[in-house]
């Protein structure tokens, strides 16, 4: 009896750490903040369809450490990297946006020069 | 970045040709919704400006897109398939909007050199159309300062003339000052009348000359002093003298009497300065009489001497 306590104990220790026992990813929150923060930076609050897309990011950010705090350190990994993806995209419709109105406004200098 | 692109299409259409391959592969698999959205999400991409401008972000996405894919072919119901699914569809429209801001970045470039070349042209333009208005305004400038210059030449010569107008006038009213004091003057000793031959000045015979004699009297020359100055103001074109007596006394005599004493009055007149070619001396003798030779009153009136002035 000892003997299976000990094996169970022994193949369910290892099974752990096999399976449940994945580092704390903490690149992968430095990552997604840092991406975060660029979209932020990258003016993604300002634009509507960016402004969802970081708060979908950060919203995912704040899971994943819960995530992490439940010991789901595997599952928070890959919620961080949805998080990037969102962050990432924030930033990317952000400058879109911001190269439209640039060309719009270049377009609107040329008009009113034309018609000086 | 035309070879970078064409090397992405290969990529993309690889990356296609797998995802071909793994969907065939998943066979009755029902897809999460996450990789429905990215397939889609990728297939824009793909048509979007990112296949040019973004191919990089663009591999980025079919990367992705592809273990998503294979994640699927695993275990189509799994949670790290959606995630990965999740995960490429937002790399796929990243790299869209990445295409499409380098599509929005070139066009600025390009709008902003177009408005450069139109404020440049316009500069010109303007420095152009500056550069007519001046030599417009300076031309015009010219005419002005020329009619100013031919105004003020006028102006002058206008002025010259008035000038020249008023001296004439001046002179004339002095001539005529003259002239008139000279008349009043003689007034003393003849009268001056105008006539149809001219102004004619009539010296007493008596005032000018001793009886039978055609010498001047000084009183006579003095007086015909101021008559040769106010003439020679006044100016004339000619002059006769005539010389006239009385009827008594041979007629011959009294004619060569007549033309001594009109001869007589030119070469004073000359003396003063009057010139001799203007001035004609004749005698008429008792010929002309004007008054009665009967009375002594009329016959020292009838002996004169009349000057015709013929103005100019």
């Amino acid at each position: 009896m000892r003997l299976e306590t000990l094996f169970l104990v022994t193949v369910c220790g290892l099974g752990v750490g096999a399976c449940g026992g994945a580092a704390v990813p903490h690149a992968q929150i430095t990552s997604a903040e840092a991406s975060v923060r660029a979209a932020e930076v990258g003016g993604a609050q300002g634009v509507p369809k960016a402004e969802l897309h970081l708060k979908h990011a950060r919203d995912q950010i704040e899971a994943a450490k819960r995530l992490i705090e439940e010991g789901e350190n595997e599952r928070a990994l890959y919620v961080l990297k949805r998080a990037e993806a969102d962050a990432e995209l924030a930033l990317a419709l952000a400058e879109e946006q911001q190269s439209r109105r640039d060309a719009e406004g270049a377009l609107k200098r040329i008009q009113q020069l034309t018609e000086q | 970045m035309a070879q970078n692109s064409s090397i992405g299409s290969i990529r993309q259409l690889l990356g296609l040709g797998g995802i071909t391959v793994l969907l065939g592969a998943c066979g009755a698999a029902i897809p999460p919704q996450e990789l429905v959205d990215a397939r889609a999400a990728y297939q824009q991409a793909v048509e979007s400006p990112a296949s040019e401008w973004a191919p990089a972000k663009l591999d980025t996405a079919r990367q992705s897109l592809e273990e998503a894919e294979a994640a699927f072919e695993d275990d189509p119901d799994s949670e790290l398939t959606r995630d990965l699914a999740y995960i490429a569809e937002r790399r796929a429209r990243a790299s869209a909007a990445a295409g499409q801001r380098e599509q929005n970045k070139r066009r600025l470039a390009q709008l902003e050199a177009e408005y450069q070349e139109l404020e440049r042209k316009q500069a010109n333009m303007t420095k152009e159309e500056l550069e007519k208005m001046r030599a417009r305004l300076e031309e015009e400038r010219r005419r002005a300062a020329a009619g100013e210059q031919a105004l003020a030449q006028k102006d002058e010569a206008l002025a010259q003339k008035e000038a020249e107008i008023e001296r004439e006038r001046e002179a004339r009213k002095a001539a005529e000052g003259k002239l008139s004091a000279a008349i009043a003057s003689l007034k003393e000793m003849g009268s001056v009348k105008e006539e149809s031959r001219g102004v004619v000045i009539t010296l007493s015979g008596s005032v000018l000359f001793a009886t039978g004699e055609y010498n001047l009297l000084p009183i006579a020359k003095e007086k015909l002093n101021e008559v040769a100055t106010a003439l020679k103001d006044q100016g004339y074109k000619k002059i006769v003298i005539e010389g006239h007596t009385d009827s008594r006394g041979s007629a011959a005599k009294n004619q060569e009497l007549s033309l001594q004493r009109a001869q007589s009055v030119k070469a004073h007149l000359v003396t003063q300065g009057m010139d001799a070619s203007k001035i004609e001396a004749v005698g008429l003798g008792p010929d002309r009489p004007v008054a009665t030779n009967d009375t002594a009153e009329g016959r020292a009136m009838n002996r004169r001497v009349e000057l015709v002035v013929e103005p100019e």
